[in-house]
């Protein structure tokens, strides 16, 4: 048996589209993530009311309930060193939306890149041990 | 034997055969130097408005280029006869004709005997001084003699103007538009009166600024040939021609008219038949109005509504469209993975790859149109125009060099500066050559000249091919989605059109089999308060 600890850090998915989502989800756990995932701004910040605090989130903009924005300042709130992506099919919107106190702030345009979104995880988090 | 007034002239300012060996001697150097001399002429001339508006294109531009050296070259030749004199006097017509105002003449001259005289400073060695003094007199007598046409013209323009009096006088509708000359005079319209067989017999003063003629110059000169357009001419042959045989009365036509110098205006034209009069009686009334700016501008207004309507539609589009895509990305993602595990055939995983190409082609896309239709905000600075097409020829140079197209810039000598966003420029620059060896490609070679002119308030770039043209001279290529390429998004020169006109400058293009010519301008400007702005 391997004697390291097993690291599985963990992810909050928040999208509107469900599908999307879940998807996601399965893709961060194949590559050696724990995820959570809700579907509306709300309900994310409501997640990140309870413990265990994500370790990072990847959250669309346009939610219902409450942006991806407020999401990602609540989060800071939890974690002053969480690690936001927020996802947006409208870049420039988002960017005279957010104000110096939201950054850092990771920005990634819609069609979203899955290795690139991988990459920048490892970069952060360190590599996670396989499931 | 009588003295001839060029022999008197020359007896004035005490030319001789001295003189005359001087030059003809001093002309070995001063050669070398014509064409620099000439180019310098002309650089200065396209800074002065006046000046500037006698030419016509670029084509005459250069060809006066080429005869202001054969004109250096005459002046050093040795030999001043009567021939030499009726050639001056030839050339001082020209310039009456193109109405060059007289006192550029001067400046000009002196402009010349500088250049020259600096020549002679540097080249002449020990025989400058006698050089000097041998120029200083041939360039007087130059001068003399082409000012002698521009008095030939007063004169003759005197005894137009006493003609055209008495056969005033001799009217009697004339002589009642002659007391309505102040009110002719004051109306911002063309007005010109015609006469039965198609002259014109009133032309006022409206008329007289925009055409660039005077009243005796047009004066029982035929209107249609004198004032249409050739595009324009055979309609308004036929019209006119009905307007005068009585079967039209009334008529409203949009035509083009040609002005003295050669330049064409739009021109909405409002004819009115009256009743016959005598053979020189005005029966026909044209009432003008000059609708070339308005033109422009509401061309341009319209296009900054369809602009503004596709910003607010490509926002909301972008957003539709990228949610679907992101939703395939992912499950393009995901089924890669799990090919890779279970089923690991290249086909397959190739199928998946150009599926998720695809879908970055079309997110390209969608950020492109964003670009265009929702542009971010200029960053004016000091930009050197020449810098600039240096460096698009040498980013579109080897990719030209290898399809066999030669690039060549044809800049002037001068620094030019511009208030302007270089890197959208850049972007302008590189998007026209791009096209231009996209449509020279497919024949394996061609020709691209990237020209850059100042003229009195603009910049005038021009990038021209001898390619195959576009399909019709009409065709919307400044259209978003207007696209002769396969692969092309149809984008290209629709951004090029919304950055310059951003900047203040018009764009257009010109077409036929074997010259293909995209023009675009950009204001000058006033440098110091453009970037006002920049330092607060
Ligand atoms: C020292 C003064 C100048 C000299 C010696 C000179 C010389 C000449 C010569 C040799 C020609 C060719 C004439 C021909 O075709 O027979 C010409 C034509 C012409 N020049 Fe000048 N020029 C002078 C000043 C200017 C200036 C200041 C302008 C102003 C813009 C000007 C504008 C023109 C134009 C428009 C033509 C027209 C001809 C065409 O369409 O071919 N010139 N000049």
């Amino acid at each position: 048996m391997d004697a390291k600890p097993t690291h599985r850090p963990l992810v909050l998915v928040v999208d509107a589209d469900a599908r999307s989502a879940s998807l996601l989800a399965r893709l961060l756990y194949t590559d050696g993530y724990d995820t959570e995932v809700t579907t509306d701004g709300a309900a994310a910040v409501a997640r990140l009311t309870r413990n265990p605090v994500p370790d990072a989130i990847v959250t669309d903009f346009h939610l219902a309930h409450a942006d991806g924005l407020a999401v990602a300042r609540y989060a800071r709130s939890r974690g002053p060193l969480m690690l936001v992506f927020v996802v947006t099919g409208h870049p420039n919107a988002l960017s005279s939306a957010a104000g110096p106190l939201d950054e850092p702030l990771h920005v990634l345009t819609k069609p979203l890149d899955y290795p690139d979104l991988l990459a920048r995880l490892v970069a952060a988090l360190g590599a996670p041990s396989r499931a | 034997m009588v003295e001839t007034r060029f022999d008197e002239l020359k007896r004035y300012v005490r030319f001789g055969a001295d003189d005359a060996r001087a030059l003809l001697a001093f002309r070995a150097v001063a050669e070398p130097h014509f064409v620099r001399i000439a180019r310098e002429f002309y650089e200065r001339i396209r800074e002065h408005e006046e000046a500037h508006a006698v030419f016509t294109g670029e084509e005459q531009i250069e060809r006066l280029q080429r005869s202001m050296v054969r004109w250096m070259g005459r002046v050093l030749s040795g030999t001043y006869d009567e021939a030499y004199f009726e050639e001056t006097r030839k050339i001082g017509r020209v310039h009456v004709r193109v109405g060059l105002p007289q006192r550029y003449m001067f400046t000009a001259m002196a402009l010349m005997r500088v250049s020259l005289e600096d020549v002679a400073e540097k080249e002449a060695g020990a025989a400058a001084k006698v050089v000097r003094t041998a120029l200083t007199r041939i360039l007087d007598l130059e001068l003399a003699m082409m000012l002698e046409s521009y008095r030939e013209d007063l004169a003759e323009q005197a005894r137009r103007r006493d003609e055209f009096e008495a056969q005033s006088l001799r009217s009697d509708l004339a002589r009642t538009l002659l007391l309505h000359e102040a009110a002719l005079d004051a109306s911002p319209s063309l007005i010109v009166g015609i006469d039965p067989r198609g002259m014109i017999r009133l032309f006022n003063r409206a008329a007289q600024t925009i055409t660039g003629y005077a009243l005796e110059d047009v004066f029982g000169a035929p209107f249609v040939e004198l004032l249409v357009a050739d595009a324009a001419r055979p309609k308004d042959a036929a019209l006119v021609a009905s307007l005068l045989a009585g079967t039209l009365t009334q008529l409203a036509d949009e035509s083009l008219l040609k002005t003295r110098s050669g330049k064409v205006r739009d021109v909405r034209w409002s004819f009115t038949r009256t009743d016959d009069g005598g053979p020189e009686d005005i029966v026909l009334f044209a009432n003008g109005e000059d609708v070339t700016d308005t033109r422009a501008a509401s061309r341009q207004a319209h296009q900054h509504e369809k602009l503004a309507a596709l910003g607010t539609l490509a926002a909301g589009l972008a957003h539709e469209i990228r949610n679907p895509l992101n939703g395939a990305q992912l499950h393009v993602a995901f089924l890669r993975r799990a090919l890779e595990k279970k089923l690991p055939e290249p086909e397959l995983l190739e199928a998946a790859g150009v599926v998720g190409d695809e879908i970055k082609r079309l997110a390209r896309l969608v950020s492109e149109f964003l670009d265009f239709a929702r542009p971010s905000a200029l960053t004016n600075k000091r930009v050197v125009v020449q810098a600039l097409v240096t460096r698009t020829l040498e980013l579109t140079g080897p990719l030209a060099a290898q399809a066999g197209i030669v690039i060549v810039a044809d800049v002037p000598p001068q620094e030019l500066v511009i208030v302007a966003d270089g890197g959208k420029l850049e972007q302008v620059l590189l998007n026209v050559v791009q096209n231009a060896i996209d449509a020279l490609s497919p024949g394996g070679s061609g020709r691209i000249v990237v020209r850059v002119r100042r003229h009195p308030r603009d910049v005038v770039v021009e990038i021209e091919d001898d390619g195959p043209g576009l399909p019709s001279p009409n065709a919307p290529v400044f259209d978003a989605f207007f696209s002769t390429k396969p692969t092309g998004t149809g984008l290209g020169l629709a951004i090029t059109h919304r950055i310059v006109t951003d900047h203040g400058g018009t764009v257009g293009v010109e077409s036929r089999p074997g010259r293909t010519c995209f023009r675009f301008t950009l204001p000058i400007g006033n440098e110091s308060a453009a970037l006002e702005g920049e330092s607060a």
